[in-house]
């Protein structure tokens, strides 16, 4: 029991990994702490039930689409409302209420276009069998979602540290004001994280079906509430740090589920206000603690 | 008599023989009836409770639509039908904003007829309320056992039956035919709500107090937000029990199911609340195949009472369907249970002296036990509670793409045998 | 401190005044009690995040909790005014709790206490306290029911809340707690106890949103865990908070009637297209507005109280 509840929890925070990373990337970059976040996932859950249901598209290949069509739809949004934000006085806490704006929006708009009753996609449409892995079982819904969390993760990496604009990227990471005095066009290294961030939540909502068994417009703030635990304990900013966050979620979940259900929910949390209070900065940041 | 006279006035259709009509037929002492009937309600097109509170808001508007097409519903206390104004706002799920907006109702819309949101969470706050202002509430589901007390005559639930009445039969079943068969070991997982925790601890409680030699090997409850249950199922099954009972809200029972099919664990006996009450929405979601065998309630979908007012549900669905069909939502109990909280204010209506708060308390608690609607006997107990619409225990069975759900207990009402899987 | 007196005069005691005639003119009291919760608690996150810059998104958890202590307290057959002072000890104890939170800065404060007020509805929530807190079960407080005491009890919070921004904003310690703000280093070194300071506003934060939870508790008397810890609860004050202007008096104030009235007004004229339209005014204010209604004063260089 309690080996299956750490394997399991590796790979189902493996995809709470997916779940934060987008989030994280977003603040990382610019500051900005998207409430809409979770909203933007359950976008994707959508897109790829409707794909489905229309179509018949399969799920992997839905991803692929999102990453396009949201990265696409990113960018404009990024011009339209990140460089007015960027200009208040207290951005990164005024973030949120825009956010939260925009959260509204999407779920209204989302519950006039689909109703407010249950949708998922068939189990079967990610393999019929559940999968053996290292004397465990596990479904195979949860295998893929975890493996293509993997990918998004490398892709990610990959795109920051061995690929120009993700260099860019970096440098604005680590200082916004001294990136745009060097001369880097940070409207334009924004755009593209703030796209790539929404994208990856988009690809996360394609296996909400599968991993929270049905999505409905609402389930928005709760995917949230996990997205922030899975960061902070991680490292708030740095995108791979994430990884480290989503699996300790996954695996602490899973390990309360099995020994103390009730409570499942809250060591997250408390994980969250510890690591906070260890090390600010989450388990792998630098120093930031004021005063 | 008098109500024939009427119809053919209104069949006149202008309104000048519809003024003779009311004067001819009112004594000249009694007030003049008001244009319309207003009914206030509250209904959550976003949040947390949309998808169970948009279905009977739906049913309620159908009701109200079929009614004023036939030209309004018959107020006794006027001697004529009347025009119905629904006034329903929406509290977006959020507590403190259905408490401001049920005020608003009573206070200023001055509705002749208050019905409260579904769920307990949003009903809630419209207790006291409607209690302050002397305004009977026609409650929709909200079970919470809180609600119903002696000393305040302003409530009465209508489509839901009390939550201790929901896990009556499915005890009673393991208690006296489940041991025989020998389902002697029992698992129950429930989510931590006022809906699903107080049926948890009624059926614990009907175990416990039967001294049936049933051994309950596995006893947990999940935050409602709960949505992987593949390792709480893997628990489970190491505690090996004969039967499995899981207790949640419909986005539990689907995760709960789908992970049940993809973890490939089966049980003998395997119980889920939602199946047999939205099961439009649970076959969509996990297959028909995923709730083959599975336990489920009966509600009025499956138990197709005569009713002795209003539709049938076949009749009723297609309604529904027809209305709704565009909309994204699902038909299911809910969708019965709003049209039901209709049809009771039409009877309420139709047999009040008065639009006075308590005259028609008293008229709607005297149908109890007298009306039979689509949703089954209409029975409400001293505080207000649904005691008539029970649920029996009934089993799912998949014919290709539908199941039907067969009643399996309790035997007076049985339609067939339980159907055991081998794991 | 004459200052502070005309701001007392001319703005706390005519707000009190309506706020306490106005169920005499408008019978929809409990949106009226709604108004009066709201201007609480955004004056509650004022004091907070107005003076120090700290933005406690789980502000909630303190309204909860005051709310599950009045509640805990009524049902123990405890006098209501009693009750809420075991409300205000709840958010006051919770606070001294979180005092450490005060060691992070910006984002991280910011969710931590949101992190912390999940922790505390959870276990509020959790069916293994039913015997004390009732659980998921919910409370019933009908034995202490009495809407026009504990509006007029919300009232007197809500005056005493705007009467501490007043004292904040005039007094020494408020002038210290901006310094802080605004350059912790050099105040620290002009000799202002940065720990102490701020602890003070934190925990006269906690107290004012403990408080309201517990006012809320008693006036709306039947609720679950769900509807004390409502996340929108927090971020509605914060909303009312920054739309109007933090760090001063008329800001929140004048936020929560603005704002919480067209929300209301929305939702009594379009409810299809409730939320909606609220987010996109929301949006809308952020990116047109984002330091506030009163910048468009202190912008032109008008002292705004």
């Amino acid at each position: 029991m309690l080996y299956h509840a750490v394997l399991g929890g590796l790979v189902y925070g493996l995809y709470f990994t997916l779940v934060g990373l987008g989030l994280n990337l977003m603040f990382g970059v610019m500051r900005i702490v998207n409430l809409a976040h979770g909203d933007v996932i359950m976008l994707g859950a959508y897109a790829a039930w409707a794909l489905f249901t229309a179509w018949a598209v399969h799920p992997l290949l839905a991803a692929l689409a999102i990453l396009l069509a949201f990265t696409a739809i990113g960018i404009p949004v990024y011009y339209l409302i990140v460089p007015r934000l960027l200009r208040a006085r207290d951005a990164e806490m005024l973030s949120l209420i825009l956010f939260f704006g925009l959260q509204q929006i999407i779920e209204a708009a989302a519950t006039i276009a689909f109703g407010t009753t249950e949708r998922s996609i068939p189990g079967r449409v990610l393999g019929h069998h559940p999968v053996r892995i290292l004397g465990q079982v596990l479904p195979a819904a949860w295998v893929w979602a975890g493996a293509v969390s993997a990918v998004c993760v490398a892709a990610l990496y990959l795109y920051l540290y061995h690929s120009p604009p993700g260099m860019l990227t970096r440098a604005v990471m680590s200082n916004r004001e001294e990136a745009k005095a060097s001369g880097i066009d940070v409207d334009r290294v924004c755009s593209l994280a703030f796209g790539i961030a929404l994208a990856l939540a988009g690809i996360a909502g394609v296996f909400a079906p599968f991993m929270l068994g049905s999505v409905t417009p609402a389930i928005g703030p709760d995917l949230n509430i996990a997205a922030f635990a899975v960061i902070v304990i991680g490292t708030l900013g740095n995108p791979i740090g994430t990884v480290l966050g989503g699996i300790i979620y996954g695996v602490s979940l899973m390990l309360m589920q099995t020994f103390l259900s009730a409570w499942a929910n809250l060591l997250p949390n408390l994980l969250l206000i510890a690591v906070l209070l260890v090390r600010p900065s989450g388990l792998l940041g630098r120093r930031v603690r004021r005063a | 008599m008098r109500r024939l006279e009427i119809k053919s006035c209104i069949r006149a259709a202008a309104a000048l023989a519809l003024l003779v009509c009311t004067a001819g037929t009112r004594a000249v002492a009694e007030p003049p009836a008001p244009a319309v009937i207003k009914i206030g309600s509250l209904h959550a097109a976003s949040g947390a409770y949309a998808s169970i509170s948009m279905p009977v808001y739906d049913g309620l508007k159908l009701w109200i639509d079929r009614t004023n097409a036939d030209g309004g519903a018959f107020v006794k206390a006027y001697g004529r039908k009347i025009k119905l104004q629904l006034i329903s706002y929406d509290d977006q799920s959020n507590p403190g904003t259905a408490a401001t907006l049920i005020n608003q109702l009573i206070t200023q819309d001055h509705v002749d007829l208050l019905v409260g949101d579904s769920g307990s969470v949003l009903t809630a706050v419209a207790v006291p309320i409607a209690r302050e202002h002397k305004m009977m509430l026609f409650d929709p589901t909200g079970t919470g056992a809180k609600f119903f007390t002696h000393d305040n005559p302003y409530i009465a639930l209508l489509a839901d039956p009390a939550s201790t009445i929901w896990p009556k039969y499915l005890a009673d079943f393991l208690i006296n035919q489940g041991v025989k068969d020998g389902l002697k070991k029992v698992a129950i997982l429930y989510s931590t709500n006022d809906f699903t925790s107080t049926q948890h601890e009624a059926l614990v409680g009907f175990i416990k107090a039967s001294h049936a030699p049933i051994d309950i090997v596995f006893d947990q409850g999940v935050p409602t937000s709960t949505s992987n249950y593949t390792t709480l199922i893997g628990n489970i099954a190491a505690a090996s029990p004969d039967a499995v009972i899981e207790l949640g809200y419909v986005g539990n029972d689907i995760a709960f199911l789908r992970n049940l099919q993809d973890s490939g664990q089966t049980f003998r006996f395997i119980f889920a609340l939602y199946p047999g009450i939205e099961t439009d929405e649970i076959v969509k979601n996990v297959g028909a195949q995923g709730i083959d065998h599975v336990f489920s309630y009966v509600t009025a979908q499956a138990l197709d009472y005569k009713p002795t007012v209003g539709m049938d549900v076949a009749t009723y669905r297609q309604a529904f369907e027809t209305a709704y069909r565009s909309q994204g939502v699902a038909f299911g109990f809910n969708a019965i249970a709003g049209y039901t909280v209709g049809l009771m204010i039409g009877q309420t209506l139709g047999a009040a002296d008065s639009l006075d708060q308590l005259a028609l308390r008293r008229a709607l608690f005297a149908q109890s036990g007298h009306v039979r609607t689509l949703d089954g006997p209409f029975e409400l107990d001293a505080t207000g509670q649904q005691i008539g619409e029970i649920t029996p225990l009934g089993q799912l069975i998949a014919h290709g793409n539908t199941v039907t759900n067969v009643v399996v207990y309790p035997p007076s009402l049985a339609t067939g045998k339980p159907v055991y899987t081998t794991p | 401190m004459g200052r502070g007196w005309r701001e007392l005069c001319l703005i706390v005691l005519p707000t009190v005044a309506i706020a306490a005639w106005a169920p005499n003119l408008y019978g929809n009291v409990l949106l009226l009690f709604n108004f009066v919760l709201y201007i609480t608690l955004a004056q509650g996150m004022n004091a907070i995040y107005g003076f120090t810059g700290y933005l406690p998104f789980g502000y909630v958890g303190f309204f909860g909790a005051g709310a599950y202590g009045f509640a805990i307290a009524a049902m123990a057959g405890v006098h209501p005014a009693a009750a809420l002072a075991v409300a205000g000890g709840a958010g006051i104890a919770l606070g001294l709790i979180l005092t450490p939170l005060l060691r992070l800065s910006g984002a991280y404060f910011a969710i931590a206490n949101l992190a912390a007020a999940q922790a505390v509805y959870q276990v509020v929530a959790n069916p293994a306290l039913a015997p004390i807190t009732k659980g998921p079960y919910g409370v019933s407080l009908s034995a202490v029911f009495a809407p026009r005491a504990s509006y007029l009890v919300a009232v007197a919070l809500m005056g005493a809340t705007m009467a501490a921004i007043v004292w904040l904003r005039n007094g020494r310690f408020g002038l210290a707690l901006m310094a802080l703000r605004d350059d912790p280093v050099s105040a620290a070194s002009a000799g202002v106890n940065i720990v102490r300071a701020r602890t003070i506003a934190w925990l006269l934060s906690a107290l004012v949103a403990s408080l309201a939870g517990g006012a809320f508790a008693w006036q709306i008397s039947v609720f679950y865990p769900e509807t004390a810890f409502d996340m929108s609860i927090s971020i509605f004050a914060i909303v009312f908070t920054l739309f109007g202007g933090a760090g001063t008096l008329l800001g929140p104030l004048i936020g929560v009637l603005l704002l919480y009235g067209v929300y209301n007004w929305i939702g009594i004229a379009v409810p299809q297209y409730f939320q909606l339209i609220y987010g996109a005014l929301i949006v809308v204010l952020v990116l047109f507005l984002p330091n506030g209604l009163v910048s468009l004063l202190t912008q032109r260089g008008i002292r705004v109280p």
